[in-house]
């Protein structure tokens, strides 16, 4: 599995892939997309150069515990389920504002984009510890 | 900022910086501890504000949605009690979050430990500030597991694991009987909301009258009692003081063990006055009161001592609130309320000094301490303010509330009549006196007596200021409680036990208040406290002698036994219920769903015929003739690998399907899962051998085709009948999103609204099992490598 072309795309492929991934991310209000996709499409990428360059080699230079990645994701998605209570709305209200920026043009900035996030790195961080602990285990 | 937002946002922020403390910690290292006591200070700060409110004699609520269609809400109620706890929490959490500074060695995990401490804060705040009982029960909860933290916080040594075990199954335990409390409440009131029942006279009578009466207030009082280490549940606390001494100190002395005095004190509107209660709270804190004072003699371990102590206060605290039924208002409530909160001053107190001589002599063994007043003079001094106030002796606030409850115990005796006129205040005197003498053995045993040679350092002298100053400060307030009671007692003590009782309260608390019959009580204790002392070794001695004669007589053997007996059950069930191969559950499961599925199936199919209807495109079933090929595949192909390449070729396939069903982000999602699934599949067969060893006997395919199938025509049914209408149309739901989306949640893609947004509670609870089956396969990988 490991040719050289294999390992060539995987190299050309990895940061387009996890660019993908974050618009994917953002765009997912609107359009396709979201979290999930955005954190599968992530978890993808990263176990095909997991495959192709062996999990010694990628970790020897790319070692991110995936456990704290979980645990951030679900902090920042419980957060921003409970942030509202403070400001006396409901559990799980969401809030939606526009923002003008110059240039740019209009923002739209959601609540649910940050529980998005949450839901992303959850994702990103439990399919991969699972992913490593089964590839290392002997 | 209105109270609702301050008490919440001191609830909220322990839980927000908690999260934040591995970072902090990256920052400025050891220094941790400082942050975390900052914490506990802006926390104190924001309850502080609210104050005023309460000595005005008002109490404030407000609340927010949560489960509105279960009555369920996330509501906060400020009164006298809420607000004297949020005091006692927040103090004590900033003195012992400072100590913990001077007292945990800079190479344990920090970290751990200031998160779970700040964890514990915000459950505790919580728990005190909720109106709503189903709030309660999981702040409740969550004290218990914080608690477990922390007491097996060194999480190597078998004690600690012992006591942190124990505490956790009688506590969470105890919680779930509150929680049936609560629900039989609901079904005897209609609500959740505790001050719904408080603010309305008639539905307490109903309550009063109810059949349900007794079940509901011997169930609540479980759970209180369980938390609150009365009655035989008292065993967990002995030996939670296997958790680092400032965590006895905050936890297991000055507030979660106060946790279900505090449930007593929130309750006691509901069902004093009735002969139930005062037998139940007052008959537990007396029989608690005596025997946990007279099992503190054999103690030979300080905080051993101290646990028992503060199982035998927390007694006294719970009688007196039994005693409203007879004496109405009587000053048990005040009484108890005040003796609550010098309780959390000199307790404390003795904890951080136990914690200092144990730091400074690395023992906590009473035979091998002895003689060190003039080399910690200091801590003697602390020591002994503390320890005179917890025996009762003037000027410290300890003989004011001590007084109060000889008081209160007269006037119960006078109420019941005879002879109880004499039996109650006896008993309480009986009481003091163990206090008085274990106080005097606590002072005695460290800083009296010879000095020994052997077992302690050279060289031991008073700790550095870090450590002195939070039990220096704690010694202050209980000599400023002692001779300026009014501070507390006009701002505090009167407007909770106003809230308590739910009707204005005055107390006059002074040191002299002429020749009483309470300070007769109070010197009888005295001497009788003298003699008790002079027999100490020999009552201990007695009690390690009946002990080692009768061990069974004991509720730890009891509990022992339950514990050992539920484990060998439980090992057994699991041997029976997971026999062995993965091919018997995927049967099973089978099996049950088929049975499932079929019967409701066979009653509907026999009028309903389905009305078929299959408008397929050519290139529908060019796709869908493929996936009958991989299908196949993956039945009959000899090897794993093929058979797997064969099933992940279905999955892409069903992913091209969804594409010209027009679902991008299923068909995406579809793709990618494949993906992953392939490769993980991939990665565990060349593992194991390439290809099915295993001989299959005629009679077994013949089984197995079978239930293969039978699944594949209930799945199919199943579908039939959703798309074809065989069961009755209902009102499709996707109307209302696709409506919604935009207006309610600003967003166009209907598929990411639903799952962020309108269906978000339900993601969260998604992700959050994401997280637990990582967990799952960590732990099944790494048990594994232990056991081998």
């Amino acid at each position: 599995m490991t040719t050289v072309i294999t390992k060539m795309i995987t190299r050309i492929c990895l940061p387009l892939v996890i660019l993908f991934s974050i618009s994917l991310l953002l765009a997912g209000h609107n359009n396709p997309g979201g979290g999930f996709i955005g954190g599968v499409m992530f978890v993808a990428v990263i176990a095909l150069s997991y495959v192709v360059y062996g999990l010694e080699t990628i970790k020897s230079s790319f070692n991110p515990n995936w456990g704290k990645w979980f645990g951030f994701g679900l902090f920042l998605a419980a957060f921003t389920a409970f942030a509202a209570i403070p400001f006396g709305h409901n559990f799980f209200r969401s809030a939606v504002e526009f923002l003008h920026i110059p240039l740019i043009g209009e923002v739209e900035l959601v609540s649910a984009a940050l529980f998005d996030t949450g839901v992303y790195f959850v994702v990103i961080g439990s399919l991969l510890s699972i992913f490593e602990m089964v590839g290392e285990d002997k | 900022m209105d109270p609702f937002r301050l008490v919440t946002l001191a609830v909220f922020l322990p839980f927000l910086l908690a999260a934040t403390v591995p970072a902090v910690e990256k920052l400025i290292k050891h220094r941790i501890g400082w942050f975390a006591s900052l914490v506990a200070f802006i926390s104190f700060l924001l309850i502080i504000n609210v104050v005023p409110l309460v000595i005005q004699g008002e109490s404030f609520k407000a609340s927010v949605e949560w489960l509105p269609s279960m009555g369920i809400e996330y509501s906060i109620y400020v009164d006298g009690l809420s607000i004297l706890f949020g005091i006692i929490i927040t103090v004590i959490g900033i003195i012992i979050m400072s100590y913990s500074n001077g007292y945990m060695s800079r190479k344990e995990d920090l970290p751990r430990y200031y998160q779970w401490l700040l964890l514990f804060m915000g459950s505790m705040l919580g728990l005190v500030f909720s109106a709503n009982t189903i709030m309660m029960f999981i702040f409740w909860e969550l004290t218990s597991i914080t608690s477990f933290m922390l007491i097996g916080y060194w999480r190597n040594r078998p004690e600690s694991v012992y006591g942190a075990t124990k505490s956790l199954l009688v506590t969470a335990s105890g919680g779930l009987f509150m929680l049936a409390g609560f629900i039989v409440l609901r079904s005897i009131t209609g609500t959740f909301d505790i001050t719904t029942i408080l603010q309305n006279d008639t539905l307490i009578k109903t309550v009063h009258s109810h059949e349900f009466f007794l079940a509901a207030l011997v169930l609540i009082f479980i759970g209180a009692a369980s938390k609150s280490a009365q009655g035989p549940f008292y065993i967990w606390l002995p030996n939670a003081m296997e958790a680092p001494t400032p965590v006895s100190a905050f936890l297991h002395s000055a507030t979660m063990v106060k946790a279900g005095i505090y449930l007593v004190a929130r309750v006691h509107p509901i069902f004093s006055g009735t002969e139930a209660w005062f037998i139940l709270v007052s008959g537990t804190g007396i029989i608690t009161m005596l025997v946990a004072g007279f099992l503190a003699f054999r103690q030979t371990d300080i905080k051993a001592l101290l646990a028992y102590s503060t199982i035998s206060q927390l007694a006294y605290i719970m009688t007196m609130y039994g005693y409203t039924t007879y004496h109405q208002p009587g000053i048990g409530v005040a009484a108890a309320t005040f003796h609550l909160l010098n309780h959390a001053t000199f307790k404390a107190c003795l904890f951080l000094v136990a914690g200092i001589v144990a730091h400074e002599a690395a023992t906590r063994d009473i035979t091998k301490l002895g003689g060190l007043r003039h080399e910690m003079p200091v801590t003697f001094i602390i020591a002994s303010i503390g320890a005179l106030s917890m025996a009762g002796v003037p000027p410290f606030n300890g003989f004011l509330s001590k007084e109060m409850f000889y008081e209160s115990s007269i006037e119960m005796g006078h109420a019941l009549g005879s002879p109880f006129t004499f039996i109650i205040p006896a008993l309480a005197v009986a009481g003091g006196v163990f206090t008085f003498a274990y106080s005097i053995k606590f002072i005695t045993a460290i800083f009296f007596g010879k000095r020994p040679e052997k077992g302690i350092p050279s060289h031991i002298h008073d700790p550095s200021v870090i450590m002195i100053l939070p039990a220096a400060f704690l010694a202050g307030l209980i000599i400023l409680f002692g001779l300026v009671p009014s501070i507390v007692v006009q701002n505090l003590v009167e407007p909770t036990a106003s809230s308590i009782m739910m009707e204005t309260q005055h107390l006059h608390v002074k040191m002299w208040h002429g020749f009483t019959s309470s300070l007769m009580m109070t010197l009888v204790t005295f001497m009788l406290g003298i003699l008790i002392y002079t027999k100490y070794e020999s009552i201990a001695e007695w009690q390690n002698s009946f002990n080692r004669k009768y061990p069974f007589i004991s509720v730890n053997y009891v509990y022992d036994g339950l514990v050992n007996n539920a484990r060998n059950t439980l090992k057994r069930f699991a041997s029976f219920m997971q026999p062995g191969p993965v091919k018997a559950y995927v049967l099973a499961l089978l099996v049950l769903t088929i049975i499932l599925f079929a019967i409701p199936f066979l009653k509907l199919s026999t009028d309903l015929a389905p009305t078929l209807n299959f408008n397929l495109e050519p290139y529908e079933v060019l796709v869908l003739f493929f996936m009958i090929v991989a299908a196949v595949g993956a039945a009959v192909l000899p090897k794993y690998l093929q058979a797997v390449i064969s099933l992940s070729a279905l999955g892409y396939l069903v992913g091209l399907l969804f594409i010209y069903l027009s679902a991008p982000d299923l068909a995406l999602t579809q793709v990618l899962v494949e993906t992953l699934t392939t490769i993980i599949f991939v990665l565990a067969i060349v593992k194991i051998p390439q290809t099915f060893k295993e001989h299959i006997s005629p009679s077994q395919f013949m089984k197995d085709a079978l239930i293969s199938v039978a699944i594949a025509s209930v799945v199919f049914i199943l579908l039939l009948s959703a798309t074809q209408g065989i069961v009755s149309p209902f009102e499709s739901l996707s109307y209302y999103f696709i409506e919604n989306a935009l207006p309610l949640a600003g967003g166009h893609n209907i598929v990411n609204v639903i799952i962020v947004d309108f269906r978000g509670y339900d993601t969260l609870g998604e992700i959050a099992v994401m997280c637990l089956a990582a967990l799952g396969v960590y732990n099944l990988i790494h048990s594994r490598g232990e056991s081998q």
